[in-house]
């Protein structure tokens, strides 16, 4: 069953013409992901290196890609959190950089903080040697375009967005059984300068431990938050529930307690995995024995056999 | 060994029970506090609980107790929250709140605010005037600017005593773990409350860790980590190593005890026990149920707390192991 990883590219309404994208974006990175647990890497390299691909992928909500804050400019936040030690590093509200998971590894791994935010976040990044980018460079012509019209007074950003685009995460256990989680995103189309969500919040975005496993969360940031959700799947795992039922306990918790839908990737130190979402659709991919497995919309789970590059 | 203090939980009073009684705990903070400071402390803690207490008393919410009992602590320079708090690396106060209701889940927080006298209220905002949870660093501050909430001068909140700490820090490096297990290190302050209406509400609020990195970030803002609270279970503020709280994301932990049927006393000290088997880290708590049973209990060597509930003041003052019990005057 091990090594697994699962990987996700938000949960939302996945227009026709972009389910293409989200589809191949996806199944791109759970590859990548998975090659570096057959070569015998760590669940953590595995999922920093999954989501870095959604990072660098300009169709997904992170990195190059990210939804725009109100005032047109690109705030991103990362998480990861590995399950051995319950280590983590978390980023939030921080401009500039174009892998912000990588950033939020750093966080983790060279200082005895769990959490930077914003300008501090940044001069950390510059003392580690994190090259600043452009804000252009993340900004693509499809986030300004939805940037634009969320602008006017009557537009609803939330709805819209479980429209189109979500955070990106990924979930993995490698061969000896550790097992960790990653999550990125922009964000909230058109939020107020400095809004945080779910994403960089340890239980929320996300939550990894290798005595009952890990979960990486897409959806409503402020509703995720309310229930703790990645936590709550993991508390439900404790009490015998399986992956899914955990999973599908959390969403519903979400969805009449916060009023909110969302997405979740699920994994326990065994290898079993969920992909489960309460919104219309969610792209997502994993990868297990060899084989490729991906899907869109509810019901789907597609099979085939992976290709590992040797 | 979690040290725990739970009065509300031994009384075995059906009448009691069946009544909804309103309840306020809070603390100043769970570290090594030294003698000289343990004066300021405990009365700092018995005013804020009696703060707290009259909101509650004139029948105001569980919100707005913890609000107000959170708010003296913050204007109370012998605390680490508002004004006294520690300072930053770049020697500057960077702070930290949340503030949440039982009843809805809605909740408000702040992190690396600054020039804010009482984050807890800014908290507050988050949670009632955006739909957002949180906001962070400049962006919080622009919303404060927004609404009109009177940005302080830098050194309104500074402290000689602080000042001096920072200047003592600076010569030698000190990792968090170091600094949190010496007696130097200042801490959180925070409030639960359950109100006539049996809502609870919780609110936490500091200024960190001193010499912390700019832009750090600890538990005290994050939902379920420096505090949670439910209707359906009850309303925790954590205080401590803020980077272990995180980790066990303390506030929830202790809630999912409880709603399986363990005390609030028991599922402190367990979630506390927890926190210093996995991740070797120290700290404190304080519970409230929404049937009004109440816990304040910590794993380090001191915790300045006090609690009302139903007309008497409880705390336990420094040093260690003596009680003070009194009716309060109405």
């Amino acid at each position: 069953m091990l090594p697994v990883v699962v990987v996700h590219g938000g949960a939302g309404h996945i227009p026709k013409e972009r389910s293409e994208l989200s589809t191949s974006g996806v199944t791109s990175a759970v590859r990548a992901g998975y090659a570096v647990l057959r070569g015998g890497g760590s669940s953590m390299d595995a999922v920093v290196e999954a989501v870095t691909y959604l990072e660098n992928n300009p169709a997904f909500n992170a990195g190059c890609g990210s939804v725009l804050n109100v005032k047109g400019d690109v705030e991103m936040d990362a998480f990861v959190m590995e399950g051995k030690t319950l280590g983590s590093g978390a980023v939030s509200a921080v401009r500039n950089i174009a892998n912000p998971i990588q950033l939020a590894r750093l966080v983790m791994d060279k200082t005895s903080h769990l959490c930077l935010t914003a300008e501090g976040a940044k001069q950390f990044a510059r003392s580690m040697g994190v090259p600043e980018v452009p804000q252009e460079s993340l900004i693509t012509e499809y986030s300004r375009m939805r940037w634009r019209k969320n602008l006017a007074p009557d537009a609803n950003p939330v709805e819209c967005q479980m429209g189109k685009m979500g955070t990106v995460g990924a979930v993995a256990v490698d061969s000896q059984g550790n097992v960790a989680c990653a999550t990125s995103t922009g964000g909230i189309l058109n939020k107020m300068e400095g809004r945080v969500g779910d994403t960089p919040c340890i239980g929320c975005g996300g939550y990894a431990d290798n005595m009952v496993g890990a979960v990486s969360t897409t959806g409503h940031g402020e509703a995720i938050m309310k229930v703790v959700l990645a936590k709550h799947i993991l508390y439900q795992m404790e009490q015998g529930q399986s992956v899914e039922a955990a999973s599908d306990l959390g969403l519903a918790c979400m969805k009449f307690r916060a009023a909110g839908l969302g997405g979740v990737i699920t994994v326990d130190p065994q290898g079993h995995w969920a992909a489960r979402f309460s919104s219309r659709q969610m792209a997502w991919a994993a990868a297990q024995k060899d084989t490729l497995h991906y899907g869109l919309y509810e019901g789907e789970n597609f099979t085939q056999s992976i290709d590992v590059q040797h | 060994m979690a040290e725990s203090s739970s009065p509300g939980m031994k009384r075995e009073d059906p009448d009691r029970n069946s009544k909804m009684s309103a309840v306020v705990v809070v603390h100043g903070g769970a570290w090594a506090i030294p003698d000289q400071l343990a004066e300021a402390s405990v009365d700092g803690v018995k005013a804020a609980a009696c703060e707290g207490s009259s909101v509650l008393k004139r029948g105001g919410s569980a919100l707005d107790a913890v609000e107000a009992a959170v708010r003296a602590l913050e204007d109370n320079p012998a605390f680490n929250a508002g004004h006294g708090a520690t300072l930053n690396a770049d020697g500057e106060v960077e702070l930290d709140a949340i503030i949440m209701d039982g009843r809805t889940l809605a909740s408000g927080a702040v992190s690396s605010v600054k020039n804010i006298a009482n984050p807890v209220s800014l908290a507050r905002a988050v949670m009632e005037k955006t739909a957002h949870v949180m906001l962070t660093s400049r962006g919080a501050n622009l919303f404060a600017e927004s609404i009109g909430v009177v940005t302080v001068p830098p050194d309104t909140l500074l402290t000689e005593y602080e000042k001096k700490e920072w200047e003592k820090h600076k010569t030698y490096v000190t990792g968090v773990d170091e600094d949190f297990n010496t007696q130097w290190a200042h801490d959180t302050v925070g409030a639960v409350a359950v109100d006539r209406a049996g809502n609870v509400a919780c609110a936490t609020s500091t200024g960190g860790i001193r010499n912390k990195m700019v832009g750090r970030v600890g538990d005290s803002p994050v939902i379920g980590a420096g505090g949670y609270a439910d209707n359906l279970s009850g309303a925790v503020s954590c205080t401590g190593h803020g980077e272990s709280i995180l980790k066990v994301t303390l506030a929830r932990l202790i809630l999912s005890h409880v709603e399986r049927g363990k005390s609030v006393a028991d599922s402190s000290q367990l979630s506390l026990q927890y926190m210093a088997d996995r991740v070797r880290g120290a700290g404190g708590s304080i519970v409230v149920s929404p049937s009004g049973q109440w816990a304040a209990t910590f794993t380090t060597d001191r915790m300045a707390w006090a609690a009302v509930d139903q007309d008497v003041l409880c705390s336990l003052p420094a040093p260690r192991g003596q009680w003070a019990i009194r009716r309060l005057l109405t």
